[in-house]
């Protein structure tokens, strides 16, 4: 702690701090424009200039001066606002200021600071920029004739995004911010650099001339994508989402966003959302009343509950509030065929860490990644299912110097960190490379056994994982293996990170068994500053295992409930914000199970091909339409807050699910979510110790910051098998997008529109392919026409498609395997 | 005190002679305003659109609330107003929507026979405005 005077009041602040955040910490207002909270110190504009006595008086940079013991420091003196009042008039010489029609006016930096120091003419003159615009890209608009230089975008692309698109380029008045050859934009489109511009140089393309900050009201909630759980701050005008705006002040995410955050809400404003309840008459589906549809469905589950049984399909994307709901409806209807997400990727968490560590959840939280000193990503895709996790993880990388890991079979943007060294293994094999790690800290003697149950049996289990022989079946190096292991030991604080999802269904239990192995014999399962990471590909996909949206007692699961339907076993289905037939594996086998099960009921956003089959559909609201709380992946329960009016007649799935238990014959009502919520405590101990009124801004965390295990017993997992063909398909998540909904959104589908295929250079020369061309892609029994993608991300052989696609049915050739091995041709 | 009663009243009587009256035989005679009347707005065109650019100033500014913009872009990819419409009902002629304008864009003229005999003719949507 350093102690100063800042005018004339004193502080106490650590020695880390700025004088600007020192005058912070008191109230005292120090102007600044190239500042901003989360990024390191620039000092590019000038404006927070102070004096400090000990400086004999001469005028230095707020922002940028650490404190020292005894500073006295004046931040206000004629002088000081003269000079302040120079450097707006020297910003203002080419700057054009078009307020009218600039649609940053209103929270502009610039405007606002103009204001404060008066500034109304110039004694300078000089001609005003005239560079041409970007206004084409869909996403993000640039106006470099506003641009003051505070490099903020540029900075925050590179330390926080870790992409780098923009730099400064030309020299003197000429400088200005372009990419690289001063192209058009092609990055990760994360909008960060549109929420920390200052001015209105950046803009979100989307809300061009939409409105003015004034008119705009804004909603804090939780994204609706992924378990990440970033909150948004809805821009709500006239009843529609018009944009999210930048607030760091809640949250974990510090005001960061990816591309389905930030510019995939317009889904929720599509003309296609479905308005009134559906029923099929004479093989028609029909509007009808919301009485009729909810008497038509109950009538349909009771009957078919009488008869061979009904199972109920959720997705992740409701709240807990609702997910309560909807297991009190199969308790009304008396199934204990229920479960979530298709019912295999979430077993790592559910079945994986449950029989190891004892409990089903990640034990740290993100903000703790930050400070980890090694991190171990399993799969690449972790930065395309989680961004935002992949921005503290390249923050951990740049601000604290940590190691990054990653074992993968293909390369990603986590590849291109700085200081990360990838285990490049065959696809399928990244089992056997965790495996060989838990083996090279057992028979070296680094692995932390005190507490662990099934020592012996593991290292007898793992006889076949010693180093080379691993590295010869992955192709991982072993001297690279070996370090890995050990720096993962060695660390103070680590971090071990994995994604589930439907299309990472294959080894899922086993990759996430053998992960926990690794963090008992490293120490990071239950150590403070550490944790061991699964993370959901669903807003709420820990709130579903949290409430046990899972098989009860002996119902069946969602694979076992789909078989049996088209096995004709099953009455009646019941699926809620899911669409199997376009998200499951095995599309074939999906639209069998809906062909024959005599009732169907979906209850969704949209008309989906699954929906189109259905007896009975009835219109959801989506989250921005609804009240409740999400759990994120770090187990963090957030608020999520009503924006707008949903369309038409559609209700939300809590109210639809308390009216369908009503017509079932439940008697249950509740007053509202924050009563169901207190309900869910008594069901969920975890989830007691809280009010949800009381959940604020940052939202609370069950099980506290490190989550002890309850159990530490080791189980071995066999490795995985190489699979053999010409070619092995991997398929999973594009960061642009997240599940199917985004592909109904405008922002991610302008980036990204169709499935492709991604292949390696060198396979590309070999099948004669270009970006762009048709490939045949045969597998599985099933052959299918992709565009190609070439690029150098994958090693030789293997091909990459992302499942998110309705229309390319990529779930016909993948059945839920971690590999396939497929046959390209032209 | 008798003296000083009639005086006044010399003064009345004076102005109810012909010749001095100061109120005009309306709607035979027209006054003309004085240029700083605040009658009814006007939208100031440009070469081949309008001048105003949908800031949204004046209506923020309204303390009758009667202005509604709704901003858009045109072919050109400038912001114009789709849609300006004001509520003569509800304005009270205050002159700050004319004040707020960044651009001159809105100006108020001499005319102030508004009376209508239905409530839609109040509404002066961009068209009426520009006339
Ligand atoms: S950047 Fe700010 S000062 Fe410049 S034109 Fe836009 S609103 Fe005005
Ligand atoms: S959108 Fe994101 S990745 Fe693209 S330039 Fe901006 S900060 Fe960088
Ligand atoms: S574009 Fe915006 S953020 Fe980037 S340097 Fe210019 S003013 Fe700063
Ligand atoms: S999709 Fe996930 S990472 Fe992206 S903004 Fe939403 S919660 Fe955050
Ligand atoms: S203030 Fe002027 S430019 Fe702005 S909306 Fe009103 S009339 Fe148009
Ligand atoms: S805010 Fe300190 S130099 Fe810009």
């Amino acid at each position: 702690m350093v102690n100063l005077t800042i005018d004339g009041t004193q502080v106490t602040v650590s020695k880390t701090a700025t004088i600007y955040e020192a005058a912070k910490e008191i109230g005292i207002k120090i102007p600044v424009l190239c500042y901003a909270k989360k990024l390191m110190p620039y000092g590019a504009c000038r404006f927070c200039l102070v004096q400090v006595e000990q400086m004999k008086g001469r005028l230095i940079p707020a922002c940028t001066t650490p404190v020292s013991e005894g500073m006295v420091v004046t931040t206000t003196s004629e002088e000081i606002e003269k000079v302040r009042k120079t450097v707006m008039e020297f910003l203002l010489v080419n700057h054009v200021l078009d307020c009218p029609v600039c649609d940053k006016g209103g929270e502009c930096d610039l405007q606002d600071l103009a204001y404060e120091f008066g500034s109304t003419s110039n004694r300078f003159e000089g001609e005003k920029f005239d560079l041409p615009t970007d206004e084409v890209n869909p996403l993000i608009e640039r106006n470099m004739n506003r641009c003051v230089l505070c490099g903020r975008c540029v900075r925050v692309c590179d330390e926080v995004v870790g992409y780098g698109s923009y730099s400064f380029i030309n020299r003197g008045f000429e400088t200005k911010i372009a990419t690289a050859y001063d192209r058009g934009l092609s990055c990760e489109f994360c909008g960060q650099c549109v929420s920390l511009c200052p001015v209105g140089a950046i803009l979100p393309r989307p809300f061009k001339f939409k409105a003015r900050p004034w008119q705009i009201k804004e909603v804090d909630s939780v994204c609706g994508y992924c378990g990440n759980g970033c909150t948004v701050t809805l821009g709500v005008k006239d009843n529609k989402v018009e944009t999210i705006r930048f607030n760091d002040e809640i949250g974990v995410n510090d005001g960061n966003l990816c591309i389905r955050g930030r510019f995939g809400y317009s889904y929720v404003n599509h003309e296609d959302r479905l308005t009134k309840p559906l029923v099929r008459k004479d093989g028609q589906l029909v509007e009808v009343e919301w009485d009729e549809a909810l008497q038509v469905a109950a009538d349909g589950l009771a009957k078919a509950q009488q008869g061979q049984g009904a199972g109920i399909l959720s997705g992740a994307r409701l709240t807990n509030e609702e997910l309560f709901m909807l297991k009190q409806v199969a308790k009304t209807l008396g199934t204990e065929n229920l479960d979530n997400s298709g019912g295999e990727c979430y077993k790592g968490v559910t079945e994986g860490l449950k029989e190891t560590l004892g409990v089903a959840a990640s034990t740290g939280t993100f903000p703790q990644i930050e400070h980890a000193d090694v991190i171990l990503a399993i799969r690449s895709d972790f930065y395309e299912t989680h961004p935002v996790v992949g921005m503290v993880v390249n923050q951990a990388i740049r601000r604290n110097e940590a190691q990054l890991l990653v074992v993968a079979d293909k390369k990603g943007k986590l590849d291109k960190l700085p200081r990360e060294k990838t285990l490049l293994s065959q696809p399928g094999l990244e089992l056997d490379v965790i495996n060989a790690m838990c083996k090279v800290l057992l028979d070296e003697g680094l692995a932390k056994t005190d507490g662990v149950d099934g020592v012996e049996e593991l290292q007898a289990a793992l006889a076949d994982f010693g180093l080379a022989e691993v590295a010869k079946r992955t192709g991982v190096d072993a001297a690279a293996l070996q370090t890995a292991a050990k720096q993962l030991a060695g660390a103070g604080n680590a971090a071990i990170l994995l994604a589930y999802g439907l299309p990472y269904q294959g080894l899922s239990t086993e990759l996430a068994t053998a992960a926990a192995n690794l963090a008992m014999l490293t120490g990071i399962a239950g150590r403070e500053g550490s944790g061991l990471y699964l993370c959901g590909e669903k807003a709420n996909s820990q709130g579903a295992i949290d409430l046990g949206i899972l098989p009860q007692g002996n119902g069946l699961g969602a694979r076992a409930m789909l078989a049996a339907a088209a096995e004709g076993k099953l009455d009646a289905l019941y699926v809620v914000a899911e669409d199997p037939l376009s998200s499951y594996p095995d599309r074939d086998s999906i639209a069998k199970s809906l062909e024959n099960v005599p009732f169907l009921v979906v209850q969704d956003l949209f008309l989906s091909p699954t929906a189109e089959q259905a007896d009975v559909v009835l219109p959801a609201a989506s989250f921005a339409e609804k009240d409740g709380t999400f759990t994120n992946a770090e187990r963090r329960i957030q608020r999520v807050r009503h924006g707008i009016k949903s369309p038409g007649e559609a209700r939300s799935d809590g109210a639809i699910l308390t009216s369908l238990a009503g017509k079932l014959g439940s008697s249950l009502a509740f007053t509202g979510s924050a009563a169901i919520f207190a309900e869910i405590g008594k069901e969920v101990p975890a989830y007691a110790a809280f009010n949800y009124n009381e959940i604020g801004p940052q939202g609370v965390v069950w099980g506290g910051e490190t989550l002890q295990p309850a159990s530490r017993k080791l189980v071995a997992v066999a490795g995985g098998v190489a699979a053999d063909g010409d070619f092995k398909l991997v398929t999973g998540s594009a960061l642009y997008h997240s599940g199917t909904i985004s592909t109904r959104a405008k922002g991610p589908t302008a980036v990204l529109s169709e499935a492709y295929l991604e292949l390696c250079r060198e396979d590309a020369a070999d099948l004669k392919v270009a970006d762009g061309d048709l490939v045949k892609v045969s597998g599985n029994g099933t052959e299918l026409k992709l565009k190609a993608k070439v690029g150098n991300r994958l090693p030789k052989g293997v091909v990459f498609t992302p499942y998110h696609f309705a229309e390319a049915q990529v779930n016909r050739l993948y059945k839920g395997e971690a590999v396939i091995p497929v046959k390209l041709s032209k | 005190m008798f003296k000083e009663f009639a005086k006044g009243l010399s003064i009345t009587f004076k102005h109810l002679l012909p010749g001095h009256s100061t109120t005009v035989q309306y709607p035979k005679v027209k006054l003309t305003p004085s240029d700083r009347f605040r009658g009814l707005h006007r939208l100031v065109p440009a070469q081949d659109r309008e001048k105003c650019v949908a800031c949204y100033l004046c209506p923020t500014v309204c303390p009758a609330k009667c202005i509604t913009v709704e901003s858009a872009e045109n072919e050109k990819g400038e912001k114009y107003p789709e849609v300006y419409t004001i509520d003569m009902l509800r304005c009270i002629f205050c002159g700050y929507c004319v004040e707020a304008c960044p651009v001159e864009a809105i100006e108020m003229t001499g005319a102030y026979e508004l009376a209508n005999y239905a409530r839609e003719d109040f509404e002066f949507t961009k068209q009426r405005l520009l006339k």
